[in-house]
């Protein structure tokens, strides 16, 4: 085939081919880092959170009147909301999992191990009931429940309930790996900092992720330490996980009569998770929307500078092509002559843009601290840019190979 | 001459009004990809004080543990950006600054007078009398405390205003009674409408968070053992916190400290009494690293908190790169059309035209190019921030139906009048990078080389 013919073209007149060879560059560089941050972003917000958030729905109330005594009715409304027909299982808990609400501890299997610079593994503390594994759905896979005597009642605030500190609490597998490395954490000590209480590990929960968070994070939201404690008052935040299908019919009741079963509160506010699982990736979602709309944009306007670099190319050659035409070429020739020139000029285009995308990458990976961008990303983009560049100048391409060869006799 | 090639410009644009449309969208897009970007930087990284910025100062004391750093701190030099309870009330007694600002943030349960209404939680500042004057918060009704207030404590509040169009629908409510958690609040103040964006005497919680909607004094921290909703961080391995009273007195920092000076010179002053101070506290075994209080203002402060954040710079990158794509498009089109039209050109010089006529009359073309590019892209811009405003801040505004707080947050997201003469600025360079190359290939045609073939 005409190679030569088609490279001394393309030298004769390079800005056009040059200019596009450049976009096409910047393009790949662009789609690749962003179809990974885009990545990162969606796995952050979809990786399993070990919850049945899809039944869960959580109750928060305040006092309204100073009389209002919250250790009763806290011991009431679980009882309550343990009874209801609709419900697997309710408990109290100090943050909701799922929002940015987080209160953690440094913990250790050894008391020196607190003593030493950064001694210690970082565990996020959620305080329960023996009904709260049930009602977040996590599943125990070690060990046992909470005896119903270990729980503590709750204290009069925060603080103290950290100086009343519980003997059980539960760990998730992520977290027992952690303490112990190298054997069995069930019936063993656990040591909590800044608070210098001992408790003991009486069960193992398979997985839990308190929150989504980027993958560097990923150990800090899955060591997590569940302890006997009902949380102190006077603000009363209550999980609730329904049966399948019954969540909306439960909240409905509840939103009548939960506030008054108990005297001096009000409930401030009730939700479901679903939509509090998804408040909490909102942002996330949006920028990856955004991102990746970008890039799409950046795409379209390469292939409509591809195309019409070749189209503006058939429109001036339109002579040449006739005459070319008229002694001897078929149609497939010509269009095989466009594809050929457009492929050479995408793939000059895709060398650059690989150095720029690797660049941009390790600049990225920088930044956002995530992992190098891996080279099959590159792959896919040369070879998305070459399916693109290709069907781009199809068009063109074939109005070319329709051109008469009658026109080589016209005179412009 | 200008009206002719205008008409001239208007005229071969109207001859390809495909291609010419495609130049004049893509330059668009490209606008408005790197105008969105922009917007929101520039929001992000506006001074919401800067009339203060050499007189206000935000502390910090470095009382860290001497032992490497392990938090989630990308810059483990910094100090932890709250104060210790003991810290901050030895630091209160300085009579260097004018005002002094300690404070936390809170919640407290709001019972309303009117029958029928809920009662409902709310965010609560307690701080001591000088937050008002050292923020310039502006007063609808009535003012701020007194000292004298802080140490009682005084049983007064100072409402936001959507507070106060909350419980009282608007009207002056000073004097009036709160009820807040049980206990009784006389209003000493309705602030205006005050949305320091970003929000920077306080960033827990995110830099946007929205202001808080009751103020009360600082001593009702101790009087109702009320503990901060906001962050708690026991910097130390020797804290041992088991009661809201070990919180005051441990090594756990969770208050913000602000200070005001009558003389921008008294920084230096005060620096040097911080300094010795913690130098007092090692001798007694506290500070155990070299000093490092840093004692900086707001411009200093946001750029310490990354206020600005990698996901919009890397936006404006993009943005610029997007349109970098878009410029060279355009470039590639016009000298494509440019040179096909190139026997035109060569008439004109073979009939007398110099050269410099045949670069300025593709110039104004590519510049109307140019400008209907930019015209777009401004509204474009606007239709996407319309859009984005919505999306963006969504999340904060949970829970909040007042519909001015709602605008006065989205109002953060605006173009005002430099980032539109930027955004003009910006078409006409734009214009300007994709044609000049084009119009000057064509000048430099010979123009026999187009005659020939005619």
């Amino acid at each position: 085939m005409e190679i030569r013919a088609l490279l001394s073209a393309l030298r004769r007149n390079k800005t056009g081919p040059l200019l596009v060879s450049a976009q096409v560059a910047i393009t790949l560089a662009v789609l690749v880092n962003v179809a990974y941050i885009v990545r990162q972003r969606v796995e952050e917000v979809s990786k399993p959170t070990g919850m049945d958030l899809d039944n869960m729905f959580w109750i928060a109330t305040g006092a309204s009147s100073r009389d209002f005594n919250y250790a009763t009715a806290v011991k009431a409304d679980l009882i309550y909301l343990n009874s209801l027909p609709g419900v697997v299982a309710a408990s109290t808990i100090n943050n909701l999992p799922q929002t940015g609400a987080i209160t953690g501890l440094p913990f250790a299997s050894n008391l020196e191990a607190l003593q030493r610079p950064n001694g210690g593994i970082g565990g996020l503390i959620y305080f329960g009931t023996d009904k709260l594994l049930d009602t977040l759905g996590l599943k125990l896979i070690a060990g046992r429940n909470f005896d119903l005597d270990a729980i503590k009642p709750p204290a009069t605030d925060f603080e103290a309930s950290l100086g009343d500190w519980a003997q059980e609490v539960i760990i998730t597998q992520m977290m027992a790996k952690k303490l112990f490395p190298d054997g069995n954490a069930i019936g063993k000590p656990i040591y909590a900092g800044l608070i210098n209480k001992t408790s003991t590990v009486v069960g193992i929960v398979d997985f839990m992720r308190a929150a989504p968070a980027p993958a560097r994070y990923d150990d800090f939201v899955t060591q997590i330490v569940i302890v006997s404690i009902i949380p102190s008052g006077p603000s009363g935040l209550y999980v609730v996980r329904a049966k399948p299908g019954q969540r909306a019919a439960v909240m409905r009741q509840l939103e009548k009569n939960f506030a008054d079963q108990q005297p001096g509160r009000f409930v401030s506010r009730m939700e479901d998770y679903t939509r509090t699982a998804a408040e909490i990736r909102q942002e996330t979602r949006t920028s990856a929307f955004i991102l990746a709309i970008v890039a799409l944009f950046v795409l379209a306007v390469t292939v409509v500078g591809i195309s019409g670099l070749a189209a503006f190319n058939v429109t001036t050659r339109t002579k040449q092509l006739g005459i070319r035409r008229a002694i001897g070429a078929r149609k497939f020739h010509i269009l095989r002559y466009f594809l050929v020139e457009n492929w050479i000029i995408t793939t000059c285009g895709t060398v650059l843009g690989c150095m720029l995308a690797l660049a941009a990458g390790i600049k990225l990976s920088i930044t956002y601290e995530i992992p190098r961008l891996p080279l099959y990303y590159l792959v896919g983009g040369v070879l998305l840019l070459w399916i693109v560049g290709l069907l781009a100048v199809l068009v063109p391409a074939r109005r070319a190979a329709s051109i008469s060869p009658a026109v080589a006799t016209r005179t412009v | 001459m200008l009206a002719h090639d205008l008409r001239m410009a208007w005229r071969s644009l109207r001859r390809n009004p495909f291609l010419s449309a495609l130049m004049v969208g893509a330059l668009a897009v490209g606008i408005t990809a790197s105008m969105i970007a922009i917007t929101l930087y520039h929001a992000r990284s506006g001074h919401p004080i800067a009339w203060k910025d050499d007189t206000l100062f935000a502390v910090t004391l470095d009382l860290r543990d001497d032992d490497p750093d392990q938090g989630f701190s990308r810059h483990p030099e910094y100090p932890p950006w709250q104060l210790t309870y003991r810290d901050a009330h030895a630091l209160y007694a300085s009579e260097i600054p004018m005002r002094s600002v300690m404070m936390y943030k809170a919640s407290q349960i709001v019972t309303p007078e009117r029958e029928g209404v809920k009662p409902f939680g709310v965010n609560i500042r307690v701080t001591t009398a000088d937050f008002f004057r050292a923020f310039d918060t502006p007063f609808l009704f009535g003012s701020g405390w007194s000292r004298a207030e802080d140490d009682a404590p005084g049983a007064v509040v100072v409402l936001s205003k959507f507070m106060n169009e909350k419980l009282f629908g608007g009207a002056n409510s000073v004097g009036r009674e709160v009820m807040l958690s049980g206990h009784s609040y006389r209003v000493l103040g309705v602030m205006g409408a005050w949305m320091p964006r970003p929000k920077y005497y306080d960033p827990n919680n995110g830099t946007f968070d929205i202001p808080e909607d009751v103020f009360i004094p600082f001593g009702w921290m101790q009087a109702l053992k009320l503990s901060t909703s906001g962050n708690t961080n026991c910097v130390s391995k020797r804290a041992k916190v088991t009661s809201f009273e070990s919180l005051l007195a441990e090594d756990c920092v969770w208050l913000q400290y602000w200070v005001e000076f009558r003389h921008p010179a008294d920084r230096d002053r005060y620096q040097i009494f911080v300094d010795n101070y913690t130098n007092d506290g090692r001798t007694h075994g506290r500070f155990p690293r070299k000093n490092n209080n840093r004692i900086v203002n707001v411009t200093t402060w946001l750029s310490m908190w990354d206020v600005v954040g990698d996901e919009s710079r890397m936006q404006v990158v993009l943005g610029l790169v997007f349109l970098g794509v878009c410029i060279l498009n355009t470039l590639g089109l016009m000298l494509a059309k440019f040179l096909s039209a190139a026997p035109i050109a060569g008439l004109r010089r073979a009939l007398g035209a110099n050269r410099m006529d045949i670069v300025r009359q593709h110039l104004i073309e590519v510049m109307v190019v140019g400008v209907l590019g930019g015209a777009a892209g401004l509204l474009l811009t606007l239709g996407g921030l319309a859009v984005l405003k919505g999306w963006l801040y969504s999340g904060m505004l949970i829970g909040s139906d007042n519909p001015d707080r709602v605008a006065l947050v989205q109002a953060f997201v605006h173009m005002d009048v430099s980032v539109i003469l930027f955004a003009i600025g910006l078409s006409l360079l734009t214009g300007l990078l994709a044609g000049l190359y084009p119009a000057y290939r064509i000048g430099r045609l010979a123009p026999a080389t187009f005659l020939k073939t005619q």
